[in-house]
């Protein structure tokens, strides 16, 4: 970890990580194939085997692997969380990314030498809670939550003896993460425990009068216009129409992009950037790790940051430098 | 297919789509079984991740062609055919774009998020199939151009089949780059002939815009009152 700032990057497939890793990560998170992350998609994430291999080929090319154990467990079902604890150690990850304090006190008891970072799904945002984390489960390492703006992670950086990763490029939640209810309330599943926000067997997408129309479960989401860029179809992007006028309640489709500020984050004492997208191609995966390793070389090398081109595979089209910059204030 | 709401881009493709308009999808299906066969002997992993989904069948609609595919996504025994219309078809989720942008989505080249929120791909039917398929698909580093070349030199005769795979390879470049070349060539020649309507769209929508601003301006009352009587003399002329 000899970077400045270290650029770690989604694989939700062996074919990402290899796009991941030859286009400049410095360490890759993924997940197993099941619900103990928070990417659980259809056809999407790892086996066993193919984590095994991409350890192999990541490790071969200086590239470190989390895994991300992210979920929050069934009640009275800890086994495929904790066999995927055992696993990871087994099959030498360099770190597991954690939420639930049952599990991380479970990797520390078990795995005393397995790397344990602090999932953003556990939404810990102050100094008190972070410490918490540090002191009972040896965490080295903190995810933080996207409601932050940089002054705050500066201070938070002074309060607190552990690294801090940001998000820093990618879809956005309406930052309750690890406690939003939204998808649990429309289809029964959410990101917390079965590892999916609006699980796609609930989404149906359909022409209206010239309009893309998703639905979520009994939930109309939005009405998309001829041309008009779509967005994922979760409850906190939908278009409701409230006072006979529709509009965004919670957020706008748009994607995160925050590789202007990369100099202020540095100075602001953050450890990682993360790029969020295990759920995309590795067109997506390949294309955006690249920018943001020319962005991070800029800012090793004191240059500034090059205008990286990432618009056309943004959702919504749109982008936002989100709780960094909070303008609304 | 044809008849797909979507409007196709102006391209070679849409071209020989419509100059191969009377031919039938059958003569396509050896070349296209073969085609699947080789790719599933290369990736016989190919369909692994949909394990879970059973045998699921998509109709695959390249809009800029006069014809579907329907792929069965059989982990152990995939298939394709080539078909004119979706009639009959039996499939859990259907797929529409350009044909290239598929290509592309086949070949991992492009993002198949992408392409969805910029409307260019539009899915029907079963998200959760077609997600998978997408990210199965994603997964397994296909290369379109290097697989039909593979199995067109697997076919020739023994002597043949190593020294014309050079030739055979220069020959699919160069074809690549004049079909590209042929590509941007229309591409600039739509925008001329396009170009004169695209002013008169825009000019109207600006003047769409100026007046949706008007009636913030303008008092509300003698507006509100024109307005029923236009209203009003409308009902009464459609009464008489």
């Amino acid at each position: 970890m000899s970077a400045l700032l270290e650029l770690v990057c989604p694989a939700g497939t062996p074919a990402s990580l290899h796009g991941a890793v030859e286009n400049g990560a410095d360490a890759v998170y993924l997940g197993f194939r099941d619900e103990t992350n928070a990417r659980n998609f259809p056809g999407l994430n790892f086996s066993r085997p193919e984590l095994e291999d991409g350890l192999l080929f990541a490790h071969d090319r200086g590239c470190q692997v989390f895994l991300a154990v992210n979920t929050f467990p069934e009640a009275g079902n800890p086994g495929p969380w904790h066999k995927a604890i055992d696993d990871a150690a087994a099959l030498g990850v360099d770190c597991v990314i954690l939420a639930d304090i049952g599990l991380l006190n479970y990797a520390a008891t078990h795995h005393p030498d397995l790397r344990r970072h602090l999932s953003v799904q556990a939404s810990a945002s102050n100094p008190d809670s972070i410490n918490f984390y540090v002191d009972a489960f040896g965490v080295k390492r903190v995810v933080l939550p996207r409601v932050l703006s940089i002054p705050e992670i500066a201070d938070l950086n002074k309060q607190i003896a552990v690294e801090t990763e940001v998000f820093v490029f990618g879809g956005l939640c309406v930052m309750a993460e690890g406690r939003c209810q939204l998808s649990s309330y429309a289809t029964g599943q959410s990101p917390n425990i079965n590892g999916v926000c609006s699980p796609a067997s609930h989404v149906r997408y359909e022409e209206d009068a010239g309009n893309m129309v998703s639905k979520l479960g009994d939930f109309t989401i939005n009405a998309f216009g001829e041309g008009e860029p779509a967005g994922y179809p979760t409850l906190c992007k939908g278009r409701f129409v409230t006072a006979g006028k529709a509009s965004y309640l919670f957020e706008e489709p748009t994607s995160l992009n925050a590789a202007s500020m990369l100099p202020e984050l540095a100075k602001a004492g953050v450890t990682a950037l993360k790029i969020e997208g295990r759920q995309r191609g590795r067109a997506y995966v390949s294309q955006v790790v690249a920018a943001f390793r020319r962005a991070a070389d800029a800012v090793e090398a004191g240059e500034a940051v090059p205008e990286l081109g990432l618009e056309n595979i943004t959702e919504g089209q749109a982008k936002t430098s989100g709780a960094f910059n909070k303008s609304w204030r | 297919m044809f008849s797909s709401t979507m409007i196709p881009p102006f391209s070679p493709v849409l071209l020989g789509g419509l100059a191969a308009r009377g031919l039938s999808p059958k003569i396509l299906q050896p070349a296209l079984r073969h085609a699947m066969k080789t790719i599933f002997q290369r990736h016989p992993d190919l369909f692994e991740r949909l394990g879970h989904m059973g045998a699921p069948v998509y109709l695959i609609d390249p809009i800029d062609l006069p014809l579907a595919f329907v792929l069965y996504a059989d982990v152990h025994n995939p298939d394709i055919e080539a078909v004119r219309s979706a009639e009959g078809v039996n499939a859990c989720a259907t797929i529409r774009g350009p044909l290239l942008s598929l290509l592309r989505l086949l070949e991992g080249r492009i993002d198949g998020d992408a392409l969805f929120f910029s409307r260019e791909l539009v899915i029907e039917g079963d998200t959760e199939a077609v997600l998978a398929l997408r990210n199965t698909v994603d997964g397994v580093e296909v290369d379109v151009m290097e697989e039909i070349l593979t199995a067109f030199s697997a076919n020739l005769p023994r002597p043949l089949s190593a020294p014309m795979s050079a030739p055979v390879r220069l020959v699919a470049r160069l074809g690549q780059g004049l079909f590209a070349r042929a590509a941007d060539d229309l591409s600039i020649l739509h925008s001329a002939l396009t170009a004169p309507l695209q002013r008169r769209v825009d000019a109207q929508a600006a003047q769409l815009d100026a007046l949706k601003g008007e009636p913030a301006r303008a008092p509300s009352k003698p507006r509100a009152k024109a307005n029923q009587r236009t209203v009003r003399e409308g009902r009464e002329g459609a009464q008489v």
